[in-house]
């Protein structure tokens, strides 16, 4: 069975259809790209997947996380799939992370979530809240524990945000966007980093976002959407490679001429 | 872009010179009011000398028309002050943060009808309201001041809260807590009230200078602690007749209200600063 099984997806706000006839599943340990311009409905479907679209915006058809129907579910057991199903990494972590509060702080929350949840020991938090920020990356992580968002940096920042992402052990990581904010040299190091990170802890992974050479450094699969609609799908090698739909070859176009604008400088 | 470099340090310098100003006209009245428990330079209730005397060494702030003593007076009304402020606040906060919290997170109907109730309250005049307490209570007490005072504040706070809550409840954090399953009580207790705090508590504690001008007014007026109780208010309408021949019994009250009150104002400056750790730091 799928880990994520999205069929006939829609999400409408006052009669008007923002997502329409969204199908995809990704299955666990699978990673998915959603490719599509800003307002192409890419981080509506994610909010739809994590049961957390805003009160005006409605969504009809099924999702199933996990085994479980989101699309209906009450607050409580939708409260207990996010986190162990799913977790989601933002675009701008410094509005993503409680400003008045210590990274260590933030990142023990999901961590004491996930302890009771498997029954653990409450007094190895600290440790693992370290053990953590070791494995992101951090460098000094008893620093950066003690330290509040503004602090540190916006690759560090990032970091932190994918260690709270990764102390809830979600089987599925939805990642929107998570490089847009960053420089471009952070930029591939956060890649690496998801990369490694997803790969070392089997997860699965729906990354978000509109940055053709990101995502195909990072997905084997992608979804190409526009308008709320469904474009294209398939391997990244052959809708990226060779596409078919005239939107997407329009996309890697430019893209491409993009890239050859930088080369030629 | 130098100037502004220069300019930064005396302006934090400044900040916390008011903070500490602040806190130490606001610690004496506080300390005051704690020695009126075990001391007093003379009995409150008996008389101590002649009848509206001038300010002396032996009365430092003269005496009333029944010759007691008038810094005695004026050092009680500094604890009742205290206890109207931290009783008003404390039951306004109490309720204002509860509601406001509620009424940010609840229905649209809900939360349109709570603002009004916050709204009609605000724009009740506080003196009649404390009349009606007063009334309900049979007897003017310093508890139905504090009463009465609390549930006007608690409007002020509560609308205070509700938008303060909700505009955290839209910042970017409170939808990644969601996403990692934090609950709704627990976001609110630990993101929605520390990131509101700093800002109420500089509301509280000017809230809590309108209070003790306030419990001044009522007392003045009647209504607020009965005689035996030297309210600082009391103090002002009982010196009222002999204004013009015993001037300081209307000053010395009055004075002792402007310290207290312009300490709170300059403490509660401080307190903004001190709330907020981007601040604090870049000390």
């Amino acid at each position: 069975m799928s880990l994520l099984a999205v069929n006939n997806l829609a999400i409408a706000t006052g009669g008007h259809d923002l997502v329409a006839d969204l199908s995809f599943a990704i299955e666990p340990g699978q990673r998915l790209g959603l490719i599509g311009e800003s307002g192409s409905g890419k981080s509506l479907t994610a909010m739809a997947i994590s049961g957390l679209l805003p009160p005006a915006i409605v969504p009809r058809g099924s999702v199933t996380l996990d085994g479980v129907e989101v699309i209906g579910a009450p607050e409580r057991k939708l409260n207990k799939l996010r986190g162990a199903a799913s977790a989601v990494v933002f675009q701008e972590p410094l509005t993503a992370l409680d400003p008045l509060m210590k990274l260590g702080r933030q990142l023990a929350e999901p961590l004491r979530r996930r302890f009771r949840r498997e029954g653990r020991d409450l007094a190895g938090i600290e440790a693992e809240t370290i053990a953590l920020l070791e494995r992101v990356s951090l460098p000094q992580p008893q620093r950066i524990a003690n330290a509040y968002p503004y602090e540190v940096s916006g690759g560090q920042r990032q970091r932190v945000a994918i260690a709270m992402a990764l102390a809830c052990r979600p089987k599925l990581l939805i990642a929107d966007e998570p490089t847009t904010a960053l420089d471009v040299t952070t930029q591939a190091e956060i890649l690496a980093l998801l990369d490694s990170l997803v790969r070392d802890l089997g997860m699965a992974l729906l990354f978000i976002s509109h940055d053709l050479p990101v995502v195909s450094t990072i997905v084997d699969q992608v979804l190409v959407l526009r308008q709320g609609r469904m474009v294209e799908t398939g391997p990244v090698k052959s809708v990226l490679g060779t596409p078919t739909q005239q939107y997407t070859q329009s996309l890697v176009a430019a893209a491409r001429a993009f890239d050859t604008a930088l080369g030629a400088r | 872009m130098t100037t502004i470099e220069l300019d930064r340090p005396a302006r934090r310098s400044a900040a916390s010179l008011t903070f500490i100003v602040g806190l130490i006209l606001v610690g004496l009245h506080v300390a005051i009011a704690l020695l009126t428990l075990v001391w007093t330079p003379y009995d409150p209730s008996s008389t101590a000398g002649g009848r509206l005397e001038a300010p002396s060494l032996l009365h430092w702030a003269g005496t009333d028309r029944l010759g007691r003593d008038l810094f005695t007076q004026i050092m009680i009304g500094s604890r009742i002050a205290l206890q109207v402020g931290i009783g008003a606040v404390g039951i306004g906060a109490a309720i204002g943060v509860t509601i406001g919290v509620l009424a940010a997170f609840a229905t649209r109907l809900l939360d349109d009808a709570l603002a009004a109730a916050f709204d009609i309250l605000i724009a009740f005049p506080t003196l009649l309201l404390a009349m009606l307490v007063v009334a309900a209570s049979d007897t003017a007490s310093l508890w139905s001041a504090i009463l009465a005072l609390g549930i006007a504040l608690s409007a002020i706070v509560g609308r205070l809260t509700r938008i303060l809550a909700k505009r955290v409840l839209q910042m970017d954090f409170i939808t990644a807590a969601r996403t990692s399953g934090t609950s709704w009580p627990r976001i609110v207790v630990i993101h929605i009230l520390p990131n509101i705090w700093p800002t109420l508590m500089v509301n509280f504690a000017l809230q809590f200078g309108l209070a003790a001008i306030a419990e001044a007014s009522l007392s003045y007026l009647g209504l607020g602690a009965p005689p035996p109780n030297a309210s600082w208010g009391r103090l002002l309408q009982e010196a009222q007749g002999t204004v013009y021949t015993a001037p300081f019994g209307a000053i010395a009250p009055g004075l002792a209200l402007l310290v207290l009150v312009i300490g709170i104002n300059l403490f509660a400056d401080g307190l903004r600063d001190v709330g907020d750790p981007t601040r604090r730091r870049s000390r």
